[in-house]
């Protein structure tokens, strides 16, 4: 029997049901871990330590859960907010803005037509607001308005950063479209 | 997750590159930092405290002298094996009692 996101939360709320708990962990520890291992350009030690804080604070937090978003979208925020504690201390993660470094390779790549840069490569090009909105729009369906929600900004900057980060991938993955094929 | 609503490319490549991540024992680190369930010292523990205190004082009034006389024990006495009984059930009360103000059950 599969419970639902609400069932389990009411579980954990009035019996302090830790299976109930850890039920939604296993449910949600993939998306997460996922979208903090990009937010940092792929230290997963890092991504699962900030994975870790994030289910212990919605631990402690999920009496403020109020249900006016779905559950993924609250989880989601906290986790960004986990990563924006982490990123004074790992400047080099996201804080710095990397137009002008995607500009030189993009311009290095027009003269090099077998240069392939996967996606994760290309995504380490985006600023931090870019590759947040992308992740979480474009790869976990979240829509416009929750990932302004999770990222605490205003929509039209989520929609700002989706327009120019998913025209800086077209970019930088351009030769690998040529021999595209979906699966 | 969700399937990509259009037949980008981009879109295309950012699903397909969304692979479910194993577990890998994160959840059960995560459930082992858990902080311990909070001791709370609810009304149960007070009532069966206070209930004993009470049962106690009029427990030994009524008994006292049947359970010092073991012979009437001996002697199968109906009172006796009363007040015995009371006297066991007040002891287990207490430690049900104690226990439960120390949070020690769940």
């Amino acid at each position: 029997m599969s419970f639902s996101d609400a069932d389990l939360i009411v579980r954990v709320l009035s019996h302090e049901d830790q299976n109930a708990f850890g039920e939604l962990v296993r449910r949600y520890q993939s998306p997460v871990r996922g979208f903090l291992a990009r937010m940092t350009n792929g230290d997963w030690a890092m991504a699962d330590d900030l994975a870790q804080e994030t289910f212990l604070k919605v631990w402690q937090k999920l009496r403020t859960f109020r249900g006016e978003a779905r559950f993924s979208t609250w989880l989601f925020g906290i986790a960004h907010n986990e990563f924006r504690s982490a990123c004074p201390r790992r400047k080099e993660l996201a804080c710095a803005d990397v137009e002008t470094e995607l500009e030189s390779e993009a311009a290095a790549s027009a003269t090099d037509t077998h240069l392939h840069l996967d996606l994760t490569e290309a995504l380490r090009l985006l600023n931090s607001g870019e590759r947040a909105a992308i992740i979480l729009c474009c790869q976990n369906g979240l829509s416009h308005e929750e990932a302004a929600l999770v990222l605490e900004c205003p929509l039209g900057t989520v929609k700002t950063n989706i327009l120019r980060g998913r025209e800086k991938l077209r970019r930088r993955l351009n030769i690998a479209y040529e021999n595209y094929e979906p699966a | 997750m969700n399937q990509p609503e259009t037949n980008d490319p981009l879109d295309a490549l950012l699903h397909e590159e969304n692979k479910y991540i194993e577990d890998n024992g994160f959840t059960a680190r995560v459930m082992a930092a858990l902080p311990r369930q909070q001791r709370r010292a609810g009304w149960r523990p007070i009532l069966l405290l206070g209930a004993t205190a009470v049962g106690y004082v009029l427990a030994i009034r009524w008994s006292a002298w049947n359970l010092i006389d073991l012979s009437a024990l001996l002697s199968l006495n109906l009172h006796a094996f009363l007040a015995y009984g009371v006297l066991l059930a007040i002891i287990a009360s207490l430690l049900w009692g104690v226990t439960s103000s120390l949070g020690w059950e769940e």
